[in-house]
């Protein structure tokens, strides 16, 4: 599973160890010597990646351009590698979502185990992001009846029971049902309430429509 | 009874001894002179006479003098007005001891003493021998006669005079002369064998002319002039300075006072002696010894003695003179002449010296404990640099794994290389290159940690101030990240050449920094540090390091430089205190102030170096 690993750290020779490393098992790199140079041209995302960020680099900090990406709806993984691992950094940088954090020397294979995770989580977190949008697509394509329908279908309730909510007949619910299913491209009840819970609509119970 | 006893012999304690003597009478001696005794010769015997006499002031002694001026004055009805005199004068004065001064007075007074003074004893001096011999003066009349020869006066003045062949005889006449009158007599032997020019008796005229034309191989032997031909009367030291004055020769002379008035010298006649004599005759009997007892001798005041500048004058060597021959009036030599002034600056320069080797001795003094202070200001920088360190750890970890981390990842992308059936050798050389580098510059980052943590001897070097700002900030980076604190260093756009130790002041920056990071450990943002460096005039650079903390407690009596203050709780507070040493080591000045915004400001001056 190849992809880009974007390295950002300002020193240059370890930029190149790296890159050849990385090159060696498969993947592609891009270096920055700083997080201006990658804030300047940000990653295509839509393409299997992670970053590799060295905590001490010049502009911003490594916490700093996490905490910069992440407000810019990246999704990219983060593998943090420092020459000094304070225990607040890594915490820090932890819970704000970095996908692992090494010190330097680092052997190849925590090295690669790491940057394989990530490339894993960003393929997972990108497919996961292409269904959430293609079911957004589909729910889009449902008049606000239908909508209100399929919100009270996968919430468990019967066609009587929704009409009367409704104050439609059980019949006209069924005929709604039926072209939820249609629209939607499923066979089954449990199929709809997967896409359901995928789209985020069964938590906190209330109807908020997915956005693109 | 015992009582009575006691008084009685207490009385007889405290009565004076001599309450029952005699009345006391001061002692007294009549000094009777021939000549008048404002002449040098005879005022010299009365002045050493009275010292004697008066070197022994108990029992007192009184001492009357009189001149009879014999040589000016004579004839029956002067001694008769004398004898007058003397009767009437002395009446009522009780004389113990009479002392004769001058053959003619003691003639006079041995005629006289019956009538005057019967039975007092009589001292005489300067009395000729033959005039002694014709008096035959009775046993109870005792003192020094005086034989002064003319062998003796040729004897000096064959000594002055190489291949004397003449001598010219120069006096008054014979008749006159009180001591001399035996030379008369004594020509024929004493001057065998020399011719003799006879300047005797003639007018002063006369005399200055004659003694201008005498030929070689000839000295002038002067006896005494009192009166010339003429009848007018001269001292006879005048009278020998008017005839040295005019003479071709050497003069001989017979007495010490004649040496000054031109005189070369001889075997002279030392009134003082003859005075001094006299006077310890006249005590004896005084103090009650017999002067029938007292035989009369010949005097010893008869001493060969010369003028060293009549020496120079005819060329007369020491060597030539007489044995025991004393000279006089010898130029001073320079430690003569300028004794004390040698002394003086000998004594200037030694203090100088004194002086000098002292105050190198301070300045060696001084200059050791300033060595001393720097060694010591070397190992207190030192326990304050491992103190640093500890606080720099997080930057020498990453300044070290940097290097270490790219070393690890390009060895284990060379093993992968050379795994593979077909290894890149231009890779694996690369690859090679950059490990080499990096190892390189991981010795690089421990020599400097190293040279940091050595204990190293004070050493002031050119460096640019800029240069170790900018490394020692370079250092602090990964501190301050790690304290989420951002460091600015806004560098002087001009290098800023120091004599600074590089190593030391480096630590008081660090220092600086790490406790203006700490200080702001509290705040939950805006934390930065900012370093600057300026020019100060022309004369000295400015280093200043600013935080946005809570500043320097406001206490006036607080001095943050003190050894011991903190504000930290695991500090010693001495990081400061030595960071202040170090500056001063360096002639410059730290201090600290509070920004007006907020925060505190360290700043130090330093010298900048000449160039």
């Amino acid at each position: 599973m190849p992809g880009t690993v974007h390295v950002v750290d300002d020193d240059a020779s370890f930029r190149a160890a790296v890159e050849r490393r990385l090159k060696k098992a498969g993947y592609s790199v891009a270096t920055y010597p700083s997080a201006r140079q990658l804030l300047d041209r940000l990653p295509d995302e839509s393409l299997p990646g992670c970053l590799l960020l060295d905590v001490r680099i010049p502009d911003l900090n490594g916490p700093e351009l996490q905490d910069r990406l992440s407000k810019l709806g990246s999704i990219l993984p983060i593998v943090f590698l420092t020459g000094y691992a304070d225990v607040p950094t890594a915490v820090q940088a932890i819970k704000a979502g970095a996908e692992d954090f090494l010190t330097k020397p680092v052997s190849s294979e925590k090295l690669l185990h790491a940057v394989e995770q990530a490339m894993a989580r960003h393929e997972a977190s990108r497919e996961l992001k292409q269904k959430t949008n293609e079911l957004g697509e589909l729910l889009a394509t449902l008049t606000p009846r239908e909508r209100q329908v399929f919100d009270r279908v996968v919430q468990g309730k019967i066609n009587k029971e929704i009409g009367r909510e409704l104050g439609a007949t059980e019949r006209t619910i069924k005929a709604h049902r039926h072209q939820v299913m249609e629209k939607m491209k499923v066979r089954s009840l449990a199929e709809l309430v997967s896409i359901a819970e995928r789209a985020g609509m069964l938590r906190g119970g209330e109807n908020k429509p997915i956005s693109g | 009874m015992v009582l009575r006893g006691l008084i009685v012999g207490l009385f007889a304690l405290l009565a004076p001894a001599d309450l029952p003597a005699e009345e006391v009478r001061p002692r007294s001696i009549l000094l009777l002179h021939q000549s008048e005794l404002r002449g040098p010769f005879y005022y010299q015997i009365f002045d050493a006479f009275r010292a004697e006499v008066e070197a022994k002031p108990e029992p007192p002694t009184t001492i009357y003098a009189e001149s009879f001026d014999l040589s000016r004055f004579g004839g029956d009805s002067y001694d008769a007005s004398l004898r007058q005199f003397l009767r009437e004068k002395y009446r009522d004065k009780p004389i113990d001891v009479i002392v004769a001064v001058g053959s003619a007075t003691l003639e006079r007074v041995l005629d006289w003493r019956t009538e005057l003074w019967p039975g007092i004893p009589v001292v005489f001096t300067l009395v000729e021998r033959a005039d002694f011999e014709r008096l035959k003066p009775s046993p109870d009349v005792t003192g020094s006669i005086v034989q002064i020869r003319l062998a003796d006066a040729i004897t000096a003045a064959r000594a002055v005079v190489p291949g004397l062949n003449t001598i010219a005889l120069v006096g008054g006449s014979w008749d006159r002369q009180v001591v001399f009158q035996n030379w008369k007599d004594e020509i024929q032997t004493a001057a065998a064998g020399l011719s003799v020019i006879d300047i005797v008796g003639l007018t002063m005229d006369e005399t200055r002319n004659r003694v201008a034309a005498l030929p070689d191989h000839s000295a002038i032997v002067y006896s005494a002039i009192y009166k010339d031909s003429e009848g007018i009367f001269y001292p006879p030291v005048t009278a020998l300075s008017l005839i040295a004055a005019k003479a071709n020769r050497p003069i001989v002379v017979a007495s010490e006072t004649f040496l000054t008035a031109g005189g070369i010298g001889g075997y002279v006649l030392l009134p003082n002696v003859l005075g001094a004599d006299a006077a310890r005759l006249a005590l004896r009997v005084l103090n009650g010894e017999p002067s029938s007892r007292i035989p009369s001798k010949l005097t010893e005041a008869i001493r060969p003695i010369f003028n060293w500048k009549q020496m120079q004058r005819w060329g007369v060597q020491e060597s030539d003179l007489p044995q025991g021959s004393e000279v006089r009036f010898r130029d001073a030599t320079f430690w003569e002449a300028y004794l004390w002034q040698a002394l003086t600056i000998a004594a200037i320069i030694l203090i100088q010296t004194g002086l000098i080797s002292i105050l190198l001795h301070e300045r060696k003094k001084r200059n050791d404990a300033e060595l001393e202070a720097h060694q010591r200001l070397s190992e207190l920088a030192h326990v304050g640099r491992r103190a640093t360190a500890g606080e720099l750890s997080s930057s020498i970890a990453h300044e070290l794994n940097q290097p270490l981390g790219a070393i690890l990842t390009n060895a284990e992308t060379a093993e992968l290389i050379l795994k593979s059936p077909s290894p890149d050798l231009t890779e694996l050389k690369d690859i090679v290159a950059d490990i080499r580098r990096d190892d390189q510059r991981a010795s690089e980052v421990i020599h400097r940690m190293r040279s940091f943590l050595k204990r190293t001897p004070f050493e002031l070097k050119d460096v640019d101030l800029n240069d170790i700002m900018r490394e020692a900030f370079d250092f602090l980076a990964v501190r301050a990240t790690s304290s989420n604190v951002a460091l600015y260093f806004e560098a002087f756009p001009e290098a800023l050449p120091i004599k600074g130790d590089a190593v030391q002041l480096q630590q008081v920056i660090l220092n600086l920094v790490v406790n203006s990071i700490e200080a702001m450990s509290g705040m939950p943002y805006g934390r930065a540090v900012v370093g600057r460096t300026e020019l100060n005039g022309g004369s000295s650079a400015i280093v200043s390091i600013s935080d946005f903390g809570p500043g320097i407690p406001s206490k006036r009596s607080i001095d943050v430089f003190d050894p011991f203050f903190t504000t930290k709780e695991q500090g010693m507070g001495i990081g400061l205190s030595i960071a202040r040493t170090i500056i001063q080591a360096h002639k410059g000045q730290i201090w600290a102030e509070n920004q007006v915004e907020g925060g505190a400001v360290f700043r130090l001056s330093l010298p900048l170096a000449l160039h």
